[in-house]
């Protein structure tokens, strides 16, 4: 499903963020980035939906190498990508609902599909009841599985989670793995960031480490180390 | 497609709410250097009419009685193209009654009164009469001599009409212009500023787009949609200035005793039409544009 070949990603020419980084995730595999800060766990997020490009090698997103997609290819590419991130990103002026729909309205879906999936999704994540509130007045629990419904509505291939528990207490963090782990299991394939220790340990997915931009260890069913 | 067209007025409608104080000053900016965009066409127009008689490096014009027979009218061409070291003879033009009729629809457009009285005997035809370069000065020795030709009405020098006239309109339309740019970058850098406040407003919400996967295009046009709108009120605004000032403009002139030359300087209704029209294209293409720009440098996300 995403597969990168011999990745370097250094910035202003001077700073390292990648280098030399090789692995592949295969279809509905569940992947574990993790390392300290500034490690490039969020560099390798940001290569696979094209919010960066590597200066050497290749990223491989559905068998198309999507370094050299044109630019008006991206957007179709997003489409088959949810995003997920530690601060939410909630629009904090529209509703639950209206955060949820604007992913299928902005990209053109038609009333009565968004109609149909929204519900379904806010089922999915546990929020039913809650779609007519406003960002402010859920608890972050809660705002992360609007992000994650809002990431999952479109049914994309890939879910791409950049520290997703970072701001939530340890409950409300296992909750939400639970849910990832869900939606994982109907076919999607999710890689997250996170120095999240405890939650690493508790699933037991594949652990891919990084240090200062170099993969350092690549373990199935891996444990945070 | 509906559902994206409803999308796209109902984003333009917010985002022109949200930002109310940089839409009116961009719409008044847009308003007032189109007016003068606008303005300065018509005053173009104006001395254009008033110097028509004089295009071609005509220097003299023999105006002829209409009772005129056309013996004598071919005896006056007859002198004036005897004057071969003088006379440009292959510019002389004669305009016949018909000819001299559309000029004068021209110069008194402001006038239809004045117009609806002219008629073939009260309307004198006309010897237009190019000097040989250089000799304009040895031409305007002819004067007297060529008045004293039978059946000529009067004789009218360039030089006495021209020099004045070309100074006022070089100088009013070098401010005209000069205005109308300064204010027309004025106006774009505005609607450039509102598109970039809208946006920057916005910069968590386009983020999130782009990362669902929304288009440029689908981003963009709400933006370029609301720089359209404030063009086109903006123009709409000076068109309305336009109608004003020229009505103001127009009444003034005919209220003048006399063929004082001045109706000449107004302009036909057609023409007025033409410039509102142009002011409403030039309004929405601009404004859109300049907002499409500014969006763009937003979009690399």
């Amino acid at each position: 499903m995403i597969r990168l070949e011999n990745v370097t990603k250094i910035y202003n020419s001077e700073v390292t963020a990648l280098r030399d980084a090789t692995f592949d995730v295969a279809k509905g595999e569940f992947v574990f980035l993790v390392g300290p800060s500034g490690s490039g766990k969020s560099t390798l997020l940001r290569m696979m939906n094209r919010q960066e490009k590597p200066e050497k090698g290749a990223v491989w997103v559905a068998g198309r190498n999507i370094n050299e997609m044109p630019d008006s290819k991206v957007p179709h590419l997003r489409r088959n990508i949810g995003n997920i991130f530690q601060d939410y990103k909630l629009l904090l002026n529209k509703t639950v609902h209206e955060n949820v729909a604007f992913a299928l309205e902005v990209i053109g879906r038609p009333k009565h599909v968004i109609r149909q999936q929204v519900p379904a999704v806010m089922d999915l994540v546990g929020l039913t009841g809650k779609q007519d509130r406003f960002p402010h007045q859920l608890s972050g629990g809660e705002q992360q599985r609007v992000s994650i419904a809002r990431a999952f509505v479109n049914r994309p291939l890939i879910l791409l989670a950049d520290e997703p528990t970072g701001n939530l207490d340890p409950g409300t963090g296992e909750g939400i793995m639970r849910l990832l782990d869900r939606i994982n299991k109907t076919g999607t394939t999710v890689v997250m960031a996170t120095h999240d220790q405890r939650i690493v340990n508790m699933m037991r997915k594949r652990v891919i480490q990084m240090d200062r931009g170099i993969i350092v260890r690549d373990q199935a069913r891996g444990v945070y180390e | 497609m509906w559902s994206r067209l409803a999308y796209t007025f109902r984003e333009t409608g917010a985002s022109l709410r949200r930002n109310v104080t940089l839409t009116v000053a961009a719409i008044l900016t847009s308003a007032v250097s189109l007016f003068l965009v606008g303005g300065t066409f018509l005053v173009q127009r104006g001395f254009d009419n008033l110097l028509s008689k004089w295009a071609g490096g005509v220097q003299m014009i023999v105006y002829v009685n209409p009772t005129a027979t056309p013996d004598q009218i071919t005896n006056i061409r007859t002198v004036l193209a005897q004057n071969t070291n003088v006379v440009d003879v292959s510019k002389l033009d004669y305009l016949d009654y018909a000819r001299s009729l559309e000029e004068a629809k021209r110069l008194f457009a402001a006038d239809p009164g004045t117009l609806n009285l002219l008629n073939q005997t009260n309307l004198p035809t006309q010897f237009k009469v190019v000097p040989i370069v250089g000799k304009t000065d040895v031409l305007v020795q002819f004067e007297k001599s060529f008045a004293g030709l039978p059946e000529v009405k009067k004789i009218v020098l360039a030089r006495d009409q021209i020099e004045q006239i070309s100074k006022l309109r070089d100088f009013v339309q070098t401010v005209t212009v000069g205005l109308s740019i300064l204010l027309l970058i004025g106006a774009l850098i505005l609607i450039w500023t509102t598109i970039r406040t809208a946006m920057y407003a916005r910069r968590r919400e386009i983020e999130v787009m782009k990362l669902v996967g929304a288009t440029n295009w689908f981003i963009r046009i709400p933006f370029m949609l609301e720089g359209l709108i404030q063009g086109l009120v903006g123009a709409v605004m000076s068109c309305g200035f336009l109608l004003f000032f020229n009505r103001l403009w127009t009444n003034g002139v005919v209220k003048l005793k006399g063929d004082n030359g001045f109706q000449a300087l107004v302009v036909s209704n057609s023409f007025l039409n033409f410039v509102m029209l142009m002011l409403l294209l030039f309004g929405m293409v601009a404004g859109a544009i300049a907002s499409g720009i500014a969006a763009s440098r937003f979009l690399d996300v």
